[in-house]
């Protein structure tokens, strides 16, 4: 589409407005992060004059338990990831190349998406009770499975459209070759969709690190909970540390950041699960 | 038994084996809570005893929290679902001009969109505060008065607040979305309206809002989904407060469930959110059948 009448100078005026509009806030508590208490607090706000200290982010890291939070989500993060690659994808190819009777191949997979659809908090409830007579609260494995669970449809989902594109001549050549079914997924397959699953594998990592409500519900303690939890926790006491809040929630959001870049290419057909191909 | 449909023996074992494991893990987690849900839903605790009964259904009929917050959602949704939408369509065309430098202007865009949401709850308290937020800070500096202004503070202001935080927040995804969608039409029609003679207006109305519906329709399928059980920045913000004013579903089945120890009210009332959601997405997914079938 072309606007013609738009003038150059007014385009790109509301482009960088939408930007400053998105950034300035993020930019804001990178400040809050590196400022001393006098520069925080200081009127009017100080948006590019202030000394930077690295204190709060000593505070948060070394003298209280942020670091731990941060180890336990990256735990939790990759765990769950793994778990839900392997099984999801060995699940996509099935639903992507088998023909089961009566439609059971779509059928499934309809299925397998539509328990994405839950609201969170509706399965929140029943399983902290699950977890709790399993003696599972407050364990990293409790999040892990839950974590597994909850990536799953996105695997199976996504990899199971990766897999549709690869041509199944290609397939069909390696077994002619005398190749297996595994031995072709393994050998000719797999290979073709690594950019997808590496992708896939982001996305599991960005949702599990981001997931907030599972980890509030099932994890309180210091050797449990993760990085948003951590957070919360500072954000809903009395006297809160501004600086030290800050200073985690940048290190939470760093990681982040560096994936989303590395997906840009798969990122609409992530968000759609599938259904845009961006 | 008709002949298998498979080519070789054997295969339906191996999708068997590849299938199982998922699907034995969405039955333990995803299927089998739900029905524990249901289960629990009609118990009431009686001191040690747990009596079965509708209790828990009826009581949401009268419970004026309840059917509070259910509204919140729905406004909620509404209101941040109709800006959400217009802000990234406008910005969707915009950037689908040509621009230079498109895909690192995205990029920044998408920000807001990729944080965790506790660090957006986190970013939008450290902004709002009504003594040192740099956006009071910055209209004091301007010379506007904002002593009235305390923003996630004021019963009358927290509901809007949180709202323009999820504006804030997910206009990108809408935005990211829709340019793909522009992005897919193809130049044909285009051209066939310019030799028409059609205004840009007429263009768009008549091209490009066609043949954008089905990305349009997903967009909003899946921010409504997302918009219903909204809970983490409103928790971090302003936890439901001040008094019941930022309250939404998913936060007042949380507070009921872990703050109140009250599991089968939770689990009742988790049903009318899921029901609620479940109506909603079978309506998008009708229109977007129709639409291909179209």
């Amino acid at each position: 589409m072309n606007i013609r009448s738009g003038p150059r100078i007014l385009k790109y005026t509301f482009v960088l407005i939408a930007i400053v509009a998105a950034l300035a806030p993020v930019y804001w508590m990178i400040t809050i992060s590196l400022k001393s208490e006098v520069d925080q607090f200081a009127v009017p706000p100080r948006w590019f004059n202030f000394t930077p200290t690295l204190v709060h982010y000593k505070d948060a890291f070394l003298s209280r338990s942020f670091g731990q939070y941060l180890l336990t989500s990256a735990i939790v993060a990759v765990m769950s990831t793994v778990f839900a690659l392997v099984l999801g994808t060995l699940a996509a190819y099935a639903l992507a190349r088998f023909r089961l009777p009566h439609k059971l191949d779509t059928r499934l997979a309809l299925w397998i998406l539509s328990t994405r659809m839950f609201p969170p908090i509706v399965t929140a409830v029943p399983l902290f009770l699950m977890l709790r007579d399993v003696h599972l609260l407050n364990t990293k494995a409790s999040l892990i499975i839950v974590y597994t669970a909850f990536n799953l449809p996105f695997v199976v989902w996504m990899m199971r459209g990766f897999f549709i594109e690869v041509p199944r001549e290609m397939e069909e050549a390696a077994r002619v070759d005398g190749d297996s079914r595994v031995g072709a997924l393994w050998r000719v397959v797999l290979p073709l969709v690594v950019p997808g699953l590496a992708a896939t594998a982001v996305f599991c990592l960005i949702m599990s690190w981001n997931e907030f409500l599972f980890a509030l519900v099932l994890t309180q303690t210091d050797a449990a909970m993760t990085l948003p939890v951590g957070i919360a926790g500072r954000v809903t006491q009395y006297e809160i540390k501004w600086g030290v809040m800050s200073a985690a929630g940048v290190v939470a959001m760093m990681p982040i950041l560096i994936f989303a870049m590395a997906v840009q290419r798969y990122l609409v057909r992530g968000l759609s699960l599938g259904a845009v191909k961006g | 038994m008709k002949k298998s449909v498979l080519s070789i023996d054997g295969e339906r074992g191996l999708s068997f084996l590849f299938i199982a494991p998922a699907v034995v893990i969405l039955l333990a987690l995803s299927i089998y809570p739900l029905f524990y849900a249901i289960k629990v839903s009609f118990q009431t605790n009686t001191g040690q005893n747990v009596a079965w009964s509708l209790q828990n259904f009826t009581r949401l009929a009268t419970d004026k929290f309840f059917l509070e917050a259910l509204a919140h959602t729905v406004i909620y949704a509404l209101v941040a679902l109709t800006f959400e939408f217009l802000l990234g369509l406008g910005l969707a065309v915009l950037m689908n001009q040509a621009i230079r430098a498109r895909s690192f202007f995205r990029a920044l865009l998408l920000v807001p969109m990729m944080l965790p949401p506790v660090v957006v709850g986190v970013v939008w308290r450290l902004m709002l505060n009504s003594n040192f937020g740099a956006v009071n800070g910055t209209l004091k500096w301007i010379g506007i008065n904002t002593t009235a202004l305390t923003w996630t503070a004021s019963p009358k202001l927290a509901f809007a607040s949180v709202i323009a935080v999820d504006i804030w927040q997910w206009t990108p995804f809408m935005f990211l979305v829709l340019l793909a969608g522009l992005q897919a039409i193809p130049q044909e029609p285009y051209e066939a309206a310019l030799i028409d003679g059609s205004s840009s207006w007429q263009t768009f109305r008549n091209v490009t809002l066609p043949l954008l519906k089905p990305a349009i329709l997903i967009a909003l399928l899946l921010r409504t989904m997302d918009l219903l059980r909204v809970f983490d920045q409103i928790f971090i913000l302003t936890e439901g407060g001040p008094g019941f004013s930022t309250e939404t579903i998913s936060l007042y089945i949380y507070r009921t469930a872990f703050r109140f120890s009250n599991f089968g009210y939770a689990a009742a009332m988790s049903f009318v959110l899921l029901i609620l959601t479940n109506i909603i997405s079978l309506f998008y997914i009708r229109m977007l059948q129709r639409q291909e079938a179209a």
